[in-house]
């Protein structure tokens, strides 16, 4: 009987302990934050945090777009003493388990050590799939507070932006383990998404707007780094050939000067009926566009008579989707002119692209130095340190091969008549 | 009168899953075997080298262990050392069960604290660790054992669900080039480091007298190694191809960041409660294990029929060690004193003290074998 009334005694002292325990978070305690600003002004960091706002959905219908969201700042000696200092204007603590992007302003990432983020990575509410974008040549306040899409919530129009990726590989989606895990390679040099704010043209003029100018945000392009050094920004095209290296795209365009003249030669040449639509008339538009179905990337590294050669193979697959231009693509021999024209672009561009890594940034972003460690693990001992000296100095061999397996769903280009 | 007998003892393959599972918590919780030489992407290959080097290393424990299989560790070691070395060996190996459980009590407590609850203060996250703990350690061997059989297949289907499920996130080519990078030198002291280690083989020197099938304790031996080797090569591989050599080798729990990292289709993520659930009851089950064999060494060591009575006041002591030391310092993140540690103890008791344990035996094979037979 003792005993029963002690083991009594004891559960019902653990219930009491058990129900709120000391890290309870109640949601009415707590502000919500999607997006973190990172800047460095005057020996100071700003940490600039959207919060969400919560309200009853009844009243979200009639809510302006933003509204949704709240923005606070803090100013302190490190990125935890800012966070914290928000503290002491801002009624909730923070709470960053569901930040979703950080954004460094330029001012932060120019003359950045790792070390200055050591707080992101070993807080343990911030998850390691946190998305890092840097603000182009602004503040990382500047770029935030705008929703231009159906998005209510400024971070959600950054993310759905991020995760556009996979539609365009003029961009790179980059999280925190990601940089990270480059960041601590050697053969490798980390590349981060970019954030610019642009003036948005108001088209709609129905729409009353209280502001005088209105933006947007873009997140084409990316920049490169030299592990913490921030070295250069690749344009949009430039991104997108640096995808195509690192054969990270799933999906995408390729645009290419569509070639001049029909060479076919060999087959009958169908009759040109009479018609009022002069096939020979120039367009004013002269590029064509194939849709990428599946992209092969394969980089490799060769030494040739002692010059160390970088080596990129491209195969792509895909369906032609606009063709502006007097060929005929039923033959096979224009249809391979045309694939040709497409991967003399591909080539032009990775070439322009990886020239200008080698030459303006010194900087391995393409992992060739890793590709090198595997092949020649004895060489690369002796010159790891050297690499991307090395590497800028690199010969380059590119070899592009396209395939067209779909044509949409029309043949002849709608300009040219086939005849008989 | 067999069947009478069997009812407190536990059969092979709930010993395999208890020593599987003390080994892969280990690994499962903060993956030590990343940061030891030669700290690259060759490290899996240290792992399977390390097997010979175990087999080898426990050689001494499990022959006695097999001689006397009716005995505990503690009580061999008298009857072989003589009543005062005997004496002295039993309390080192009662000392040493104490410090691993002190060791795993204050490893989960971190653990909680620095991943779950930050506010949380240590002596509650203690406490109720312990009365669990305890309370389990009071329903005997076969209780843990058969606790055992459910929640090892539950951790181990944890671990290759989220091995699975992080498929998107590996990068394999870290893993190249293969032992281009290490030198035979750091691959073999990697590979006695982490054999000496596994310090949780000393359970398997106390258990024989609770075994089903005494012959089988060889099999179990080998068979405990291989298969946790093998788990813990796959953990080793996931992480480090998911987070890379370096930012592994930063994390103080490598697994549970790459966990952190699943999200599949925008709607599997945030799914690593379920390794926090693995986590704790994997670290129960070990401290159960290790508090049981505490409060039986003990009482072996100073001649008492019942252990019962010693669990509650041993857990009192891994109660206020846990309390001193983690309220000093992290034990994971500033783990160099941990390691070594760990390392020197586990020597001393699955290397050295069975050596010169056997050696005596040696010599006095033959007294031992009339006294056993009187």
């Amino acid at each position: 009987m003792k005993k029963k009334i002690l083991f009594i005694n004891i559960i019902v002292v653990i219930a009491v302990a058990l129900t709120g325990c000391w890290n309870a978070m109640e949601l009415n305690t707590l502000g919500i934050n999607l997006v973190l600003g990172l800047d460095f002004e005057n020996g100071k960091v700003i940490v600039t945090a959207e919060i969400i706002e919560p309200v009853p959905a009844k009243e979200k219908s009639a809510m302006e777009k933003g509204s949704a969201v709240t923005y606070v700042q803090g100013i302190g000696d490190n990125i935890f003493d800012a966070f914290r200092n928000i503290t002491l204007k801002f009624d909730r603590k923070l709470y960053i388990a569901h930040n979703k992007i950080i954004i460094f302003g330029e001012g932060f990432v120019e003359g950045e050590s790792a070390n200055d983020i050591d707080m992101l990575v070993r807080d343990h509410e911030l998850r390691e799939t946190t998305y890092f974008l840097i603000a182009k040549e602004a503040k990382a306040y500047e770029v935030m507070g705008i929703a231009a899409g159906l998005e209510e919530i400024p971070g959600n129009y950054i993310l759905k932006l991020i995760n556009n990726f996979k539609y365009n590989p003029k961009a790179v989606n980059v999280n925190l383990a990601e940089y990270l895990r480059h960041f601590y390679d050697m053969g490798r040099q980390p590349v981060l998404g970019i954030i610019e704010k642009k003036e948005k043209k108001q088209i709609n003029k129905l729409k009353k707007s209280s502001k005088d100018k209105e933006y947007e945000l873009s997140v084409i392009g990316a920049a490169a780094f030299n592990k913490h050094r921030l070295v250069g920004y690749l344009n949009g095209t430039e991104t997108k050939a640096f995808n195509f290296i690192m054969g990270k795209v799933k999906t995408g365009i390729v645009t290419f000067p569509t070639p001049n003249e029909s060479v076919d030669e060999i087959s009958t040449p169908t009759l040109v009926m009479e018609s009022d639509i002069d096939s020979q008339r120039p367009s004013k538009i002269s590029m064509s566009t194939i849709d990428i179905i599946k992209l092969k990337s394969k980089r490799d590294v060769e030494i040739i008579d002692g010059n160390i050669v970088l080596k990129v193979d491209i195969r792509l697959r895909g369906s032609l989707e606009e063709f502006i231009g007097n060929m005929d693509i039923s033959s096979d021999i224009e249809m391979k002119e045309i694939e040709k024209a497409c991967s003399q672009e591909i080539k032009n561009k990775l070439m322009n692209t990886l020239i200008k890594v080698q030459k303006e940034f010194e900087t391995d972003i393409f992992g060739f130095g890793n590709i090198f460690h595997r092949k020649y693990p004895k060489e690369w001992h002796e010159i790891k340190d050297n690499w991307n000296e090395i590497f800028s100095k690199s010969d380059l061999q590119v070899e592009v091969k396209t395939n067209v397996i779909r044509t949409g769903l029309i043949n002849e280009p709608i300009g040219r008549i086939k005849g008989k | 009168m067999e069947n009478l007998e069997n009812i407190n003892k536990i059969s092979t393959y709930q010993v395999i899953l208890l020593i599987i599972i003390y080994r892969v918590t280990i690994a499962f919780t903060y993956l030590p075997v990343v940061n030891i030489p030669p700290g690259n992407q060759d490290i899996w290959i240290t792992l399977l080298m390390s097997i010979p080097y175990t087999i080898l290393l426990c050689v001494p424990l499990l022959y006695l262990g097999n001689k006397f299989s009716d005995y505990t560790l503690i009580e061999y070691t008298e009857k072989i050392s003589g009543k005062i070395a005997g004496k002295v060996i039993s309390i080192y190996y009662t000392g040493f069960l104490l410090l691993l459980s002190i060791i795993n009590v204050a490893t989960l407590v971190e653990i909680l604290n620095s991943a779950l609850f930050p506010e949380t203060p240590t002596w509650i996250t203690t406490i109720i660790m312990l009365i669990t703990c305890v309370y389990i350690a009071y329903k005997g061997l076969k209780s843990i054992a058969r606790g055992g059989e459910i929640f090892v297949p539950f951790i181990l289907g944890v671990i290759l669900l989220f091995i699975i499920l992080g498929y998107n996130n590996y990068d394999f080519t870290v893993l190249l080039p293969v032992l281009k990078d290490s030198t035979f030198k750091e691959l073999n002291i990697g590979a006695i480091d982490s054999g000496i280690k596994f310090s949780d083989i000393i359970i398997l020197a106390m258990i024989p007298p609770y075994l089903e099938r005494k012959e089988d304790l060889n099999k179990i031996y080998i068979k405990s190694i291989i298969y946790s080797i093998f788990i813990i090569i796959l953990l080793v591989v996931a992480t480090q191809a998911a987070l890379g050599i370096e930012y592994a080798k930063h994390t103080n729990f490598p697994f549970f960041t790459f966990n952190r990292l699943i999200n599949l289709y925008d709607f599997i993520q945030r799914i690593d409660v379920l390794s926090v659930v693995g986590w704790i009851t994997g670290n129960v089950g070990k401290i159960t294990g290790y508090l049981y064999f505490t409060s039986v060494a003990f009482s072996q060591t100073f001649d008492k029929n019942d252990n019962r009575p010693y669990i509650i006041p041993i857990a009192g002591i891994v109660f206020i060690a846990t309390l001193l030391i983690k309220d000093r310092r992290s034990i994971l993140s500033v783990g160099k004193v941990l390691q070594k540690t760990i390392l020197i103890t586990s020597t001393i008791a699955l290397f050295v003290l069975p050596t010169i344990t056997l050696v005596i035996y040696l010599f006095r094979k033959d007294k031992i074998s009339n006294t056993n037979n009187d």
